[in-house]
């Protein structure tokens, strides 16, 4: 038993080291950016290049936009899939999938031939790179959402919410999405992550995002990228924690973050 | 007029009938329970009361307005579950207070009306709690306030002991018929428990397939059960195969001792018939009387049973655990005495169902 359990500390440090290092290894890195000291000059040169401000404004911008579009598309899509057409899950687990099958370059240029022509001339919008971020954040949102949906008895508790007098709007705002508040910002939390990094859509689109940007930025300079990798890690967890953080704040609710992985 | 009429009502599910054209009355301030094993339809049935299933075919009336089209929230029904179905983001108060909310009742009578629930149901202490923080039976103390707390026209409870522990199921049960007292609203309770609906209800609805059975008051239902299936579903019930001796003086046979079973059969010398005996209707002793060796001696707590084998055949017979009165031990030969008009003879056709519930009883306890 405690040979065993000294083999899993050993695994999990591994593990650790691991994850860590190249971690460790890029933030030290980051720190050369001047010659001969450790300083935060590449970071300072990251906040000062006004493209970077514009970039990442643009792709939030973005991200806002997709949150807003997808949520209000594929929530009451999953809602009303569990409550009154089990039978169609499959299908939808079919579809969710599909993100991942079709590489982001393919349904960059069906976008582009399908929407670039009357009746449909919609490529230079912002709203068709919208519409191209709900489709590769589908996956996470349904997923999360789904998972917050099971885990809290969705039929029953509609049904007594309808034997107390309760309509549709009264269901969805008073007992449904309170109780999915956990899945719902982890679903947010992921795509505003996938939208902020997202390269492919946004160049074949033609849009300053700041995907492109952290390319073009990796191709020319040394230091800042591993810069602006640091930040998106920081970024990443200062997310999580805030996700942690709010879920515990709700004492009504067992604290599970939505399995979307 | 009745308060709440069911007229025809059918449910199917695809090709499935699940409920096959029931007509029910139910009068104002009843508690009227539907008691019947799983598939019997009687939660299809609530459930189309409710409003969450619609009939495929005949009429649900509440107060002689038609509602078998309307939606469930507008029938002004109360409705308790059998996993309680709380909110979980609201605590015990603001659950009470969640259909007084949706109606936009002032924010004053509302306050009023939940600290009237909270002591109905003891639990003025417990209102700033959330669901999880609660035990399973005070969760379903909040929920019956909930439901009633928006005087509903009639309140509708699903199994909802069943999630429970067997002493918080007979304190809650006892509860709930206090409750419904006090109140006079119409119940309607759906159970498979038969001491629960025998022990709660004005009338009892015992369900097979889709279809009322027998309905009546609970002593009617125990003692004069209307067809073998409710007869073997209502109790315990010794089926015991017979041949039939003199028809017309009433005496048959059972493994070879002749019994009286008092009264002229509709039979031919010498056919095989079934009799059913409840074991409480035995004593030790008496004139008429099956006699056999006592296989088994279970303690029921107040019932002690005597398992006897009467012609290789298990036969329960109960009796009162009277200290003062000895035991017979197992091998010992016992004579079974039965009052003739306690004694129901039929067909052996006539209650397959019945034959099989209790033989496989029989063959456990043999």
């Amino acid at each position: 038993m405690k040979k065993r359990s000294g083999l899993s500390w050993l695994g999990l440090c591994l593990g650790l080291v691991y994850f860590f290092l190249p971690l460790l290894a890029t933030f030290l890195f980051s720190l050369h950016g001047k010659k001969g000291v450790l300083s935060f000059a590449a970071y300072e040169r990251v906040f000062a290049d006004p493209q970077f401000l514009k970039t990442f404004g643009f792709s939030l911008e973005m991200a806002v936009f997709t949150v807003l579009a997808g949520l209000a598309l594929i929530v009451p899509t999953a809602i009303w899939i569990q409550l009154k057409v089990p039978k169609a899950k499959p299908l939808i687990e079919v579809l969710a999938l599909m993100p991942f099958v079709i590489p982001p370059i393919i349904l960059a240029f069906g976008l582009i031939r399908s929407y670039s022509k009357p009746p449909f001339a919609l490529v230079s919008s912002p709203a068709l790179l919208v519409a191209g971020y709900v489709i590769i954040a589908f996956p996470y949102i349904y997923r999360s959402v789904d998972a917050g949906l099971r885990a809290m008895d969705l039929r029953g508790l509609s049904e007594a919410a309808q034997s107390l007098g309760a309509g549709w709007p009264s269901l969805l705002f008073r007992v449904v999405l309170p109780n999915l508040r956990t899945a719902l910002l982890s679903a947010v939390f992921l795509t505003f992550a996938i939208v902020i990094g997202e390269l492919t859509l946004a160049v074949l689109l033609a849009w300053p995002a700041f995907g492109p940007y952290m390319a073009l930025v990796g191709r020319d300079l040394a230091y800042e990228p591993a810069a602006l990798a640091i930040l998106s890690f920081a970024m990443t967890w200062g997310s999580i924690g805030l996700i942690q953080a709010i879920s515990r704040g709700s004492p009504g609710q067992r604290s599970s973050l939505g399995g979307t992985h | 007029m009745p308060f709440l009429e069911l007229r025809e009502v059918v449910k199917s599910f695809g090709r499935h009938e699940v409920v096959k054209g029931l007509s029910l009355d139910v009068e104002e301030g009843e508690f009227l329970s539907f008691l019947g094993g799983s598939g019997c339809g009687k939660t299809t049935t609530l459930r189309m009361i409710a409003g969450f299933e619609t009939p495929t075919a005949g009429s649900i009336l509440i107060d002689g307005g038609d509602v078998s089209r309307v939606q469930p929230n507008r029938r002004n029904l109360g409705m308790v579950f059998q996993n309680y179905a709380l909110f979980p983001n609201m605590t015990v108060r603001r659950n009470i207070a969640f259909g007084l909310k949706i109606s936009g009742r002032k924010r004053s009578e509302i306050e009023r009306r939940v600290d009237e629930m909270l002591e109905l149901i003891h639990m003025g202490e417990f209102a700033a709690r959330y669901p999880h923080q609660l035990s399973g039976g005070q969760q379903q103390r909040v929920a019956l306030a909930r439901a009633i707390a928006i005087e509903p026209r009639a309140l509708l409870l699903d199994e909802p002991l069943s999630a429970l522990d067997a002493k918080i199921r007979v304190k809650l049960r006892d509860d709930i018929r206090d409750i419904q007292r006090k109140l006079g609203i119409t119940t309607i309770y759906v159970t498979h428990d038969q001491e629960e609906a025998l022990s709660i209800s004005d009338r009892v609805a015992v369900m097979k397939d889709g279809l009322i059975e027998q309905i009546g008051a609970p002593f009617e239902i125990y003692n004069r059960p209307a067809t073998p299936y409710v007869a073997a579903f209502i109790g315990t019930l010794n089926i015991i195969p017979a041949t039939a001796i003199d028809p017309a003086a009433g005496s048959v046979a059972v493994g070879g001792q002749v019994i009286s079973a008092g009264r002229r059969l509709d039979a031919k010398p010498g056919e095989e018939l079934s009799l059913s005996i409840r074991p409480e209707a035995f004593t030790l002793g008496g004139a008429n009387f099956l006699e056999g060796s006592v296989a088994k001696v279970k303690l029921l707590g107040s019932i002690v049973r005597l398992v006897v084998s009467v012609g290789g055949r298990a036969v329960s017979a109960d009796g009162f655990n009277d200290p003062s009165r000895r035991i017979p031990a197992v091998g010992e030969t016992v004579r079974l005495g039965v009052a003739a008009e306690a004694i129901v003879v039929s067909r052996p056709e006539e209650a397959p169902l019945v034959a099989q519930v209790v033989e496989a009883e029989g063959v456990d306890e043999a």
